[in-house]
């Protein structure tokens, strides 16, 4: 043990008078403090938006309620917050929150008209991508290994002291494990340590940083052995780095680039301007249409309304809302077409993704940090659940037409409640199904 | 290399040292791959880019004039009802996005326009994708911004540290050949190369003027990549004739690439972000709902917001009350509050642009410190694919907007008479008195939309032009001044 | 220090047959060197040497025949075998961004040996490195300085097998001297050592024998006479013969 340690700590003391190495090392701890900085403030920035708009959402619903009495225009008129709140993980790993939303506010109207709306921010710095650590551990950290252990062998060979130092050490390990070993710890460390410094900020659960931890450590050293294997035999240091910056190219650009082309070659979506137009085309058809045709479309999927469908005038917000609701009906097959391609596409690029070490990483952490597409289309699920909660509240009021008390609004759904049910629901049918 | 008289001129000269290098290339196995790669990749860049784009832009032409269609093919109705019945407007792509698509996959290309709103451009290409492609597509753009540098260095790092290494340089210098002239024919060399790359970029350049592109945005285009690989050029000229070996010449080179073109942009659009925060459209619209609250609703003439209007017009046209006014009093409410929303939303709008412009010329500011941020914008400036002209496309179709909301609140009010309006939910028959006929759905101006002017882009990406002046000169000062200390 | 027996060949190679790249380099290759001697194998450029050399430390495999330091074959008991023998390369490029004292230091702890600066200070002193320049930078060193804080190394190292790649290539007439005084020092204390040169005269000076090594075989062996050196005359006509053979 005190043999090993006396070789790490020569090894440490050696590099420690390298200053290339140093540079390297400095520019590690920099770039990766700085990518989780950015990152725990734009999380910052993404709670301070919900709060605001959890806060101002709530006055706006107040005041609506509190303005309109007749029911159906207190429903056209009241607004829902919908989010998706980012994890304790999600600093680290801004991922796709910035392509997909993550935030709506939607209403009684027919939600396929709703849903598209995108609250995106800066397109041409969207464009840019924004530096967080998971880029800077997938994509930056194998060009910083490929410098660190690109010349472990060719220097000294280029040097003319490999020889010497070979016939000199007590063993390989002793110089060359060393050596690699101290180094590897030292990038770790560097690129790691702002990582933990954010996790303790944003509470992030052990279980987590230790997953993390775990798949950095992987990855980072399947780059250090890949540029030891590579440059194993040669004496041109450059040479071995030109041919590990390929590999880098080819895995982080080429590969994934390829299995694109690849993907949506063969994957065909529905255009969602098409969902879009088909619904307000049915919406608005909906006005000239004779009120049965709407109505006997609607209770085709509510026929507890069966009864109640008869009207008084040419216009009642019963059969408004419920061609909002056959509006999104006719759209519901080309809709579902359309997440289902994005879904598959999402799932082949996993396979692509294995061929490509930096993509599969991404992938990995940000499913870990609940910010990829994956994470968005379960959002969106909600958002849709949610909205059909919302109306299975508003029909009884709109169709069965008895008293409506103002009181009752306490027990309209909101989107934070929903969600807490939905997680006790998941609960305790997993609970039941492990009982069993 | 050899020959070396005192009779041959400076350019002469470099000349041969250029001559040299190439040689050199052609029988390194390292050069010569990574040249072929650089010029397959570039050229199938170029040629997959400019197929999407054609697509593109014959889709989008293709659903602009279907929705033109559809609106004026709409059966007779209450004019109100197009109103909300809607538009849409289609971004088509300008005709050098086959070079750089810039911001189009991120920002929706479609926006559906409808009376009392703004909505936002829906369907981002990108949220469709397979995010394969977050650290780099295959677009002209990006292979020639971020690999043709590595290229430049792969190639070369050695050009001079190489002549230092064999002791080829002392003999070079001692027979009369100033470093100077060596580090110039070398940096010849790697000007050639720079002049193959841009081939595949011109000619499909010049294709984009058939799409009516005008030849001094091409050639600006142009020009600003030329400027950018040659940064590259130099630096690399720089560090090879700086540093005296091989080995610490390319991981310089191989460590100011990872800094300038792979952390720089994404530093800048960090730094943007935090230190200008932009409120997302669903926040700002708090603020415009509360603005819009005090206008009254239009939908609804009895709003006590309307009370000024009403009196104004009772004594315009004389009269005691909205019954007898020639023209139909919901369809003026309609016309003046739409005016007067409109000019809050477009406050908002404007707002809104400006912030994400604020935040953009930040991360443009970082140009002065990475060729790459410069180039970047150069190019999407200059292509017209940046976030200007996504906005120019925002004003435009908000104009089409109102334009055509305001025409059928025109009709609304001169050919609906107030008396069948209030009485269009009475019963079927005055249901369908409340309506006008459907050759009034002609009130759609034709949209077309194109980027601007070539003048006006080329002025704003000026700033990014002088970023690249800026550090070609700072290079040559510093080349000639390591030229006169080599040795 | 020297526990080697005096009557066994310390190093020895017979019948050695090695190729590189499928090139057969050594051809059956057959010499001896005893303990305390001072052998010279002496060859032009390409004759073999350095794959001698590299062969004795362990970086070829020999296709045939038999390579022994120590009485133990190299690749079968390479860490005893490396223990034993200090190697001093051609050019001796220690890291330039370290002091002598640094570099023969982190070379020692490599080879797991302790030695105090006084010590290392006696090294250096009977390679008459100068005690100003033992705590620069080598980058500032020359050749000479060099090739003293190598063999400085070489000296700590405290092994009985000394093997030297073209020692005087690159010194000045003094340092030669210095430095073929300090080799006979080193195998009358008992050391054997073996050198491959190209230098004739610098061979004749210091061996005791002379190996001739000609296109990876052994041509000829010189002794030299008790108390006398090797007549440069005779083996140099037998070196100049590279074209009758």
């Amino acid at each position: 043990m005190s043999y090993m340690f006396k070789q790490l700590s020569r090894e440490w003391r050696f590099m420690l008078r390298q200053k290339y190495l140093l540079v390297l090392l400095g520019c590690a701890i920099l770039i990766s403090g700085f990518s989780v900085q950015s990152g725990l403030n734009e999380i910052e920035q993404q709670q301070q938006t919900i709060e605001r708009l959890t806060a101002a959402d709530e006055a706006d619903r107040i005041d609506a309620q509190h303005k309109h009495d007749e029911f159906g225009m207190l429903a056209y008129y009241t607004f829902h917050l919908t989010y998706s709140a980012p994890s304790d993980l999600a600093f680290a790993a801004l991922g796709e929150r910035d392509i997909y939303p993550w935030k709506h506010r939607i209403k009684m109207l027919a939600i396929e008209g709703q849903i598209y709306e995108s609250d995106t921010q800066n397109a041409e710095l969207t464009q840019a991508g924004k530096i967080d650590f998971l880029f800077v551990i997938s994509a930056l950290s194998p060009l910083i290994i490929i410098l660190l252990f690109h010349d472990l062998f060719a220097n000294e060979r280029n040097s003319g002291r490999y020889d010497l130092l070979v016939t000199t050490a007590k063993s390989p390990w002793a110089l060359w494990g060393a050596r690699g070993a101290i180094r590897f710890i030292a990038i770790f460390l560097c690129l790691m340590l702002p990582f933990y410094v954010g996790a303790w900020v944003s509470g992030t659960s052990l279980a987590a940083i230790g997953l993390v931890s775990f798949y950095c450590f992987i990855y980072l050293a399947f780059w250090a052995l890949l540029s030891v294997y590579w440059g194993r035999n040669a004496s041109s240091a450059p040479k071995v780095a030109s041919g590990l910056i390929g590999i880098w190219v080819l895995f982080a650009f080429i590969t994934p680039i390829l299995g694109d082309l690849t993907i949506n070659k063969f994957v065909h979506s529905p255009k969602g301007g098409d969902i879009v137009f088909a619904q307000r085309e049915a919406v608005n058809d909906a006005w000239d249409l004779p009120k049965e045709v709407t109505m006997d479309a609607f209770t085709a999927t509510y026929p507890e309304w069966k009864d109640h469908v008869a009207m008084q005038s040419m216009f009642e917000w019963k059969w408004y809302y419920a061609f909002q609701q056959v509006g999104d009906q006719i759209a519901a097959s080309m809709s579902q077409e359309y997440r289902d391609a994005a879904k598959k596409k999402y799932q082949l690029a996993g396979y692509a993704s294995l061929l490509s070490p930096p993509l599969l990483l991404q992938r990995i952490l940000t499913h870990l940090a609940e910010t990829d597409a994956v994470a968005a289309f379960k959002y969106e699920q909600q958002v849709r659940d949610f909205h059909r909660e919302l109306r299975l509240f508003h029909y009884p009021f709109l169709f069965a037409q008895g008293e409506f008390n103002k009181g009752e609004l306490a027990n309209m759904p909101s989107f934070e409640k929903f969600i807490i049910e939905q997680q006790d629901d998941r609960n305790t049918d997993s609970a039941q199904s492990t009982n069993k | 290399m050899s020959e070396n008289s005192s009779s041959t001129t400076p350019f002469a000269k470099i000349i041969i040292v250029a001559k040299d290098e190439w040689r050199y290339w052609l029988r390194s196995k390292l050069a010569i791959s990574v040249l072929a790669i650089g010029l397959l990749l570039t050229l199938s860049s170029v040629i997959v880019t400019a197929i999407n784009t054609m697509e593109l832009s014959h889709t989008r032409h293709e659903l602009q004039n279907d929705a033109d269609q559809t609106f004026v093919d709409q059966p007779d109705r209450h004019p109100h009802r197009m109103v909300h019945y809607g538009h849409y407007a289609f971004r088509a792509p300008s005709p050098l996005s086959v070079l750089d698509p810039g911001v189009d996959a991120y920002t929706g290309n479609s926006i559906f326009l409808e009376g009392h709103r703004q909505n936002s451009a829906m369907f981002a290409d990108q949220k469709q994708g397979t995010a394969l492609t977050q650290l780099g597509s295959l677009t002209p753009a990006f292979i020639v911004q971020t690999l043709a540098p590595l290229l430049l260095i792969l190639i070369g790092y050695s050009s001079v540290s190489r002549e230092r290494e064999s002791q080829t340089l002392t003999y070079l210098l001692s027979q009369g050949t100033s470093g100077f002239t060596l580090i110039a024919g070398k940096g010849l060399a790697l000007m050639s190369v720079i002049g193959l790359i841009l081939v595949p970029l011109t000619i499909s350049a010049l294709f984009s003027l058939h799409e009516g592109e005008s030849v001094a945005a091409i050639l600006g285009f142009i020009l600003g990549y030329a400027l950018y690989l040659t940064v590259w050029a130099l630096l690399v000229l720089l560090f090879s004739s700086a540093l005296s070996k091989n080995s610490e010449s390319f991981t310089a080179l191989a460590l100011t690439w990872i800094l300038l073109c792979v952390v720089m942009p994404r530093v800048a659009s960090s730094t943007a972000i935090t230190t200008v925060p932009a409120a997302g459209k669903l926040e700002t619209d708090f603020a415009v709902i509360a603005e819009l609250r005090k206008l009254g609703d239009g939908h609804n003439a009895n709003d006590p917001a309307f009370a000024q209007i009403k009196a104004s017009l009772l004594e315009k046209y004389n009269v005691d009350s909205i019954e007898q006014l020639p023209v139909n009093y919901r369809g003026v409410i309609a016309m003046t509050s739409e005016a007067k929303l409109t000019e809050v939303l477009n406050e908002f709008a404007e707002q809104r642009m400006q912030t994400v412009l604020a935040q953009t010329i930040v991360s443009r500011d970082f140009g002065w410190l990475s060729p790459m941020v410069a180039i970047r914008s150069l190019s999407m400036l200059t292509a017209g694919t940046s976030i200007e002209t996504h906005h120019k496309f925002l004003r435009e179709a908000e104009d089409l907007r109102f334009n055509f909301v305001q025409g059928l609140n025109k009709v609304h009010a001169e050919r609906l008479t107030y008396q069948d309006d209030m009485n269009r939910n009475k019963d079927l028959d005055s249901s369908n008195k409340a309506r006008v006929a459907a050759k009034n759905w002609q009130v759609l101006d034709d949209f077309a939309f194109a980027v601007d002017k070539p003048s006006l882009r080329l002025q704003r990406s000026a700033p990014a032009f002088l970023q690249l002046l800026a550090w070609i000169a700072v290079l040559i000062i510093a080349i000639r001044w390591v030229g006169k200390r080599l040795v | 220090m020297i526990e080697i027996d005096q009557a066994k060949a310390v190093i020895e190679a017979s019948s050695l047959c090695v190729n590189i790249k499928n090139n057969p380099i050594l051809k059956s290759l057959n010499f001896r060197v005893k303990a305390g001697e001072i052998y010279a194998l002496l060859g032009g450029n390409g004759a073999g040497k350095s794959t001698t050399l590299k062969t004795l430390l362990g970086f070829n495999a020999p296709s045939s025949g038999s390579v022994k330091v120590d009485g133990k074959e190299v690749l079968e008991a390479l860490n005893h075998v490396r223990k034993k023998t200090a190697y001093l390369p051609e050019s001796a490029t220690l890291y330039t961004h370290l002091t002598a004292r640094e570099n023969v230091k982190y070379f020692l702890s490599l080879a797991d040996i302790e030695k105090t600066d006084a010590e290392i200070d006696q090294a250096f002193d009977r390679v008459a490195l100068q005690t100003k320049a033992r705590d620069r930078h080598m980058q500032t060193y020359s050749k000479g300085m060099r090739q003293k804080t190598a063999i400085a190394l070489a000296l700590l190292r405290e092994a009985p097998i000394f093997l030297l790649d073209e020692p005087t290539s690159g010194l000045d007439p003094v340092a030669i001297d210095e430095f073929n005084q300090l080799v006979r020092e080193l195998a009358s204390g008992g050391a054997t050592i073996l050198m491959v040169t190209h230098d004739v005269y610098g061979a004749c000076q210091v061996a005791d024998r002379i190996g001739l090594l000609r296109d990876g075989e052994l041509v000829g062996e010189f002794s030299a006479p008790q108390d006398g050196q090797i007549e440069t005359e005779e083996v140099h006509a037998a070196f100049a013969q590279r074209g009758a053979a």
